[in-house]
């Protein structure tokens, strides 16, 4: 079974009605390394910036506000328990409503701070994001139409691969890759980065890279290469 | 092979790829349309149709199942263009050097419709939104409702008063919830299960107008 030599021997399903959750080694590790790092978060304190000014003995320190701070810490939390939804979820669908829950948990993340500069970048990134959920649900939804199920471990039953699930996962793809701000958008998001508070800061791209593996581990799922 | 029921018409099968080109056609439209245009809020704006054009390829299934996923596919568009208008909001209050408020109340609303017919329209949509029922009808009899208070006709309210609101808000919720486990609990009761989730869905939306009442404390505050 394709499954088995993806993500290791299924450990065990959930049966709830149509969506089967399925547990194997891969999405174990990587929901529990995710919870251990929103634990981490959640009981971290954000990091301060010096600002050193040359010529003058004139240094700043940039921090962090009370206010600012538990919002970030909720957010942040928010954003990792939404990547572990993405990492054990066994849906097409709840994937992809996780995923977008990230990206705007990332804009929110960022949303109070002051410098101008990140703030453009936020609004960028946030438009990519806004104009990418086309392909992102788009693809999704062709795959519906071309298998009849969104449940992962039905697709990954069947033998064949029709060109409309290949091309729903192309569109898939490209949905995942503006939705995570990787290669062809990351000119925004590492902009997103420049401000303190940073064990905060950090999940914004930690979170990116662990829902991209998952995001090819069902791409591989769908077009079956392997 | 896909399983589809003898009883769908094949008119409806055919419609799945127009569906989807039209999508595709509002898409390539709005983007077009972000290509050429400069202002941030009008980009903002345009953006929203390419999310429409999501919901269009969603909706093209035809199925319970599209009818399902468009929901949260709504909400998710929804939302993102509430984060991206917060961050645009609040970067040209910094440009300004002014303090971003997330509501910008006291509203600055003249408009001789606010003065002279709010009972009659509030009215109006409350008793069609009671006849509706269910979220639709929650939906038009809180506009209604919101409508009424926006027009500064609800002003001597006691707090209490508004805060009651929100709370029979929760309350609707809990006659929602039941009347679901009925369905599936005892199937014989399943008029009165029907009635309790209808009515429990519109008390509880039309009752979120206590969010507005909150909101409407703040207001007080500021002046």
């Amino acid at each position: 079974m394709i499954i088995d030599s993806l993500g290791g021997h299924i450990l065990g399903t959930v049966p709830l009605g149509d969506i089967v959750f399925y547990i194997n080694p891969f999405h174990l590790f990587m929901f529990v390394v995710i919870i251990l790092f929103t634990v981490l978060i959640a009981l971290s304190r954000p990091e301060t910036q010096v600002e050193a000014s040359f010529g003058k003995l004139e240094d700043t320190k940039v921090g962090v506000g009370l206010s600012e701070f538990k919002q970030r810490r909720f957010l942040a939390i928010i954003c990792g328990i939404a990547t572990a939804g993405a990492m054990i979820t066994g849906d097409l669908y709840n994937f992809t409503l996780f995923m977008s829950l990230v990206g705007i948990v990332n804009i929110g993340i960022v949303s109070a701070v002051k410098q101008v500069d990140v703030l453009d970048a936020a609004y960028q990134y946030g438009l990519i994001a806004m104009m990418c959920s086309l392909p992102l649900f788009g693809g999704a939804c062709i795959v519906l139409a071309s298998t009849g199920t969104l449940s992962l471990i039905e697709i990954a039953k069947m033998t064949y691969t029709t060109p409309m699930m290949m091309f729903g996962a192309i569109l898939l793809f490209i949905g995942i890759c503006g939705e995570t701000g990787i290669a062809p958008f990351f000119a925004t998001k590492a902009e997103m980065f420049r401000t303190p508070g940073s064990p905060f800061i950090l999940i914004i791209h930690l979170s990116s890279l662990f829902i991209m593996i998952r995001a090819i581990e069902i791409l591989l799922i769908i077009i079956k290469v392997i | 092979m896909v399983y589809i029921p003898a009883t769908v018409p094949t008119t409806f099968l055919n419609m799945y790829l127009p569906a989807f080109y039209a999508a595709l056609i509002v898409a390539f439209i709005g983007l077009t349309g972000i290509a050429i245009e400069k202002r941030d809020i009008q980009i903002l704006i345009l953006t929203d149709i390419v999310g429409l054009a999501m919901l269009m390829v969603v909706a093209a299934l035809g199925t319970d199942l599209a009818e399902a996923l468009v929901l949260p596919g709504f909400t998710v568009d929804l939302a993102e263009t509430l984060a991206i208008s917060e961050i645009l909001l609040s970067r040209e209050m910094h440009k300004m050097d002014k303090k971003a408020s997330f509501l910008p109340l006291p509203l600055v609303s003249d408009m001789e419709i606010m003065t002279t017919a709010p009972n009659f329209i509030a009215l109006i949509l409350v008793g069609y939104g009671i006849w509706a029922s269910g979220f639709t009808g929650g939906v038009i009899a809180g506009a209604g409702l919101i409508f009424y208070v926006f027009c500064r006709k609800a002003r001597g309210l006691p707090v209490n008063f508004i805060n009651g609101l929100s709370g029979i808000s929760g309350v609707a919720w809990c006659l929602w919830l039941i009347g679901f486990a009925l369905f599936f609990a005892i199937p014989e009761l399943w008029l009165l299960s029907l009635f309790l989730a209808a009515f429990g869905l519109l008390l509880k939306v039309a009752g979120k107008m206590g969010v507005i009442g909150t909101l409407m404390r703040e207001e007080y505050n500021r002046k």
